[in-house]
């Protein structure tokens, strides 16, 4: 489980930055409070991901399974990042 | 080295084993796997022949609804033309669209992953074939019942989203829509049973040392496809059932007049609804990530980005639901939330175009037919994916939404993206399945009709529509410059049925069904498909070394026919598979799989009968054919939890290992907890519904259920999970003689009765009716939800006191018993759940 946890760590990470977003947008509409919140949700999201990435480095290979799956939960921790970043765009430009 | 389970990788060195096979040896692996002959094939469960049934279906379902889009294209070639009157043609467009998303796309991937799948994963079979073969009878016999219903008139018309309130029982009186919502409710669980098959496969069923990275693409594809549709499906299960339920007795979920909202439903279908597009596309994008490799006899260039790109399309297609909802007057910062997701997950899609280009680049392509449906694939699903990036910007969806663009854009997608290379798959995949490969000159026929048709039909109507054509309209008045552009468009759509008519006369010509002398590896495939394979698959489970193991080892499939890696022969006398761990496929036990049977059959009958009688409103037969199909299903399941008499078992070079475990290390255990994910995906949503109508109504919100009640509700939960986990714990102490299992189990059971039993009559002492408004509707909902997992929880315990009194609840572990106990200590955390999010808010 810690695998996968780790593997889809960047991921799952971006899919709760994103369902956040949604519930606080339909919660609180007014604009100045929502942002204030995307902000601080997406900043809070950004750390989780840094944390999971220096937790990744410090993982021990032993075999090309194992540098695969760092490789590709590396990888995806900079996928989520780029898209927690884009996603919290709309709160500044809309 | 590394292990994950405790299993030495060194011993993976004894293998190939010197020396020849006991004679005999092969004849009763023969013996074992042997073919079904004439009635017998309606009991066949091997994957062999429900995937050749299920690929078969499928096909004749995008057959039918093709038909239907040629005859609306002759109905809408010229204006104010009278093939089809205004009714028909809505019964029309909406079994086209419901029966190639349906019928036709979603189980055709399926279908082709229960075929190819234990090959590639050199499996005897997927670890729940009788599953398999009810999922295909149910969505088969199903599927044509509600294929039917158009030849009397009875097809739905409601559009393949059947928005409330058009198709609520005030607008849509008829039970054209029940078909739809019942119909369509059924095939889906059919799915979710193929989705629960292929996930536990794809991770429990590898070969011995095909670890995460060198497992083949197009199993990656499948794996987040099944998870996918366990996450999406009960989303649209859920809102068919509240729409059923609205229609059936008044309950107003999509009333906004009683504190319902049409939008609901939105929510509900779309969530499944996009994710959907893309269910479809990744398992057709493994298809030609497999394909492109052998095509240019390379290996695949970025790999591992394309399983990257596959994760992450899995996770970001959950966040796009709403683009299709722009119009509906969302909150504006919302809007750019989707409008950013939705031009977001383009980018996974643009990560898997990117690395077929380059491994065309860097290999040395054929250019045969499979080729040409995957160029011909990549550029059409190019073009549909850029219109799609454009929809995604909110002011353009505005101007083209519910136009013809709309329609352009998806066929672009789903044609470039599915169709194309399904056809592909039929030419590459073909001599695996029959004695003769199809003709590369018939193929290159059909390829450039259906190409070209496919481009004739749909670019004019990204004209058309930007010119003002909506979606949907039976005709059009003339003088409106539509007239050329759809009478271009018609004889495209001719134009692709001719290049289908050229492959339907190329599979009669030559394809001929074969288990066992099939035509071989043609175009030169690296993955274990292509080793020589009966029906009991490949005679010995090799030792995968890399992701292209036929290329890198040429010895490989001689010494995989000559018996000389895992389980050459059949260790117990009985059909069997090893089940591996799922991240590094080490070797854990020997499934002992089941055999041919009616049961699932019978099964899935009854089961398509209850949904379709109680469409049309014969309630007792229907009754009937419930319970009958529940009588089949626990009758199929009687067979399946069983020890052999032998706890170990030699696999090959002297590895011996368990015949029977339980636990997470158990396939059961993982389809449990998969099917609990699904239970848990309704509630949700279900959750999801009941704090949407009271974000958005309100006023329309009574006080709840006394909280006191709550004070019986959750101590009989507690007791119910308490009672099942004690039966459990007790069964592993072999000394006690003081109690039953079936017992403890049963007083749990009956606790978790009492538990939803006293909510309920809170509920109602409270005074709110489920008709009254839409708290009462969501509220009742759920305790109906509840209500019904708890009646399963009751079956259960009488399945295992059955069980026990023939001594089948073996000590000290049983997993009967376990997926039991599973059920209930979820169903008594959900009931718990219920009570008190229920009572959280009120008026």
């Amino acid at each position: 489980m810690r695998t996968w946890a780790f593997l889809l760590g960047g991921l799952v990470i971006w899919a709760v930055h994103f369902f956040t977003l949604y519930i606080m947008a339909s919660v609180f509409l007014t604009p100045p409070l929502a942002r204030t919140l995307t902000m601080l949700i997406t900043l809070a999201c950004l750390g989780a991901i840094a944390f999971l990435a220096f937790k990744a480095r410090r993982i021990e290979i032993e075999t090309a399974t194992d540098s695969w799956v760092r490789a590709v939960a590396l990888l995806g921790m900079g996928v989520g990042g780029v898209a927690i970043v884009w996603q919290a765009l709309p709160a500044l430009l809309v | 080295m590394k292990s994950e389970t405790g299993f030495d990788p060194a011993l993976y060195a004894r293998f190939p084993t010197p020396g020849e096979r006991p004679e005999g040896e092969l004849e009763e692996l023969e013996r074992i796997w042997c073919a079904p002959r004439g009635w017998q094939l309606l009991t066949a469960v091997n994957n062999n022949y429900i995937g050749f049934f299920y690929v078969a279906a499928a096909f004749l379902f995008f057959l039918l609804a093709g038909i239907l889009a040629l005859v609306m294209r002759v109905q809408l070639a010229l204006p104010l033309q009278g093939v089809l009157p205004q009714d028909t043609y809505n019964q029309f467009f909406t079994m086209h669209g419901t029966v190639m998303m349906f019928l036709f796309a979603v189980p055709m991937v399926e279908a082709i992953g229960v075929l190819l799948l234990p090959q590639m994963l050199a499996a005897r079979d997927l670890p729940f074939p009788r599953l398999s073969a009810y999922a295909f009878w149910a969505y088969f016999v199903g599927g044509l019942c509600f294929f039917t219903s158009l030849f009397f008139g009875l097809a739905p018309d409601g559009g393949w989203f059947m928005y409330p309130p058009y198709t609520s029982i005030t607008y849509s009186p008829g039970i054209n829509a029940d078909f739809w919502l019942l119909g369509i409710g059924f095939i889906e669980i059919s799915a979710i049973a193929g989705a629960i098959e292929i996930v536990v496969g794809v991770l429990r069923t590898r070969a011995p040392g095909m670890t995460l990275d060198k497992m083949p693409i197009y199993a990656w594809a499948m794996l987040v496809f099944g998870v996918m549709i366990i996450i999406a499906f009960p989303s649209v299960i859920l809102g068919t059932l509240l729409l059923e339920l609205e229609r059936a007795f008044n309950w107003p979920f999509f009333d906004p007049t009683r504190g319902g909202d049409a939008l609901l439903w939105q929510h509900l279908f779309w969530f499944f609804g996009h994710p959907e597009v893309y269910i479809i596309f990744l398992p057709a994008s493994g298809l030609v990530s497999m394909m492109v490799a052998t095509m240019t006899r390379t290996p695949l260039v970025g790999h591992y980005l394309i399983v990257l790109a596959f994760l992450a399309t899995g996770f970001i297609s959950f966040g796009v639901w709403a683009h299709h909802m722009f119009t509906t007057g969302m909150p504006n910062l919302s809007i750019g939330f989707f409008s950013a997701a939705s031009m977001a997950v383009s980018v996974p899609a643009g990560i898997q175009v990117f690395s077929w280009i380059a491994t065309f680049a860097v290999g040395k392509p054929r250019y045969n037919v499979p080729t040409l449906f995957l160029l011909g694939g990549i550029v059409t699903f190019v073009i549909g994916g850029l219109t799609g990036v454009m929809v995604a910007m909110v002011p353009f969806d505005w101007q083209a939404h519910d136009s013809y663009f709309i329609v352009a854009h998806l066929h672009h997608v789903l044609i470039g993206g599915m169709v194309f290379p399904m056809f592909a798959a039929f030419y590459y995949w073909t001599p695996m399945t029959s004695s003769r490969a199809l003709s590369e000159q018939l193929g290159k026929w059909a390829f450039w009709l259906m190409f070209t048709g496919m481009q004739v039909t749909f670019w004019p109507m990204h004209l058309v529509g930007l010119m003002g054509m909506p979606r949907r309209v039976y005709t059009y008045l003339p003088g409106r410059e539509w007239e050329v552009i759809n009478m271009i468009s018609t004889v495209g759509a001719f134009t692709l049925a001719a290049g289908v008519l050229a492959f339907l006369i190329d599979v009669a010509r030559n394809f001929r069904f074969t288990t066992d002398s099939d035509a071989g590896n043609v175009y030169g495939g690296g993955t274990l498909e292509w080793l020589p394979t009966g029906l009991y698959s490949t005679r010995s489970i090799p030792v995968v070394k890399s992701r292209e193991p036929l290329w890198d080892d040429p010895k490989l499939a001689e010494d995989v026919e000559a018996g000389r890696y895992f389980l050459p022969g059949s260790a117990t006398g009985l059909r069997e598979t090893i089940i591996t761990s799922p991240l590094r496929a080490e070797p854990q036990y020997l499934q002992i799989m089941p055999g041919p049977s009616a049961w699932p059959f019978l099964g899935a009958v009854f089961t398509a009968g209850f949904f379709i009688l109680l469409t049309v409103q014969a309630y007792i037969p229907s009754f009937a054919c419930g319970i009958l199909a529940v009588i089949c299903v626990l009758r199929w399941l009687w067979d399946t939890d069983r020890l052999v008499k032998e706890p170990d078992v030699d696999v090959g070079a002297g590895i011996r290992l368990p015949t029977y475990v339980t636990g997470p290390d158990s396939h059961g255990w993982w389809a449990m907890m998969i099917l609990l994910i699904v239970v848990g995906m309704i509630f949700v949503m279900g959750v999801f519904s009941f704090f949407y109508l009271y974000g958005v109504q309100p006023r329309f919100w009574v006080a709840p259920a006394d909280l006191w009640s709550l004070a019986m509700v959750l101590p009989a939960y507690g007791a119910a999970s308490g009672l099942a986990w004690l039966a459990r714990y007790m069964l592993a102490r072999e000394a006690t003689e003081l109690w039953t299992p079936g017992v403890l189990f049963l007083c749990g059971a009956i606790a978790l009765a009492t538990g939803i039993g006293a909510d309920l009559w809170s509920w109602i002492a409270s005074g709110l009716r489920p008709d009254a408004s839409g708290q009462g509707a969501t509220v009742y909902a759920l305790l109906g939800l509840e209500a019904m997992l708890a009646a399963i929880g009751l079956l259960m315990a009488g399945y295992i006191s059955a069980r026990n009194s023939r001594g089948m609840i073996v000590r000290p572990h049983n997993n009967s018993l376990d997926l039991c106990v599973l059920w209930v200590i979820y169903t008594a955390g959900q009931g718990a759940l219920t009570a008190v999010l229920t009572r959280a808010v009120g008026g």
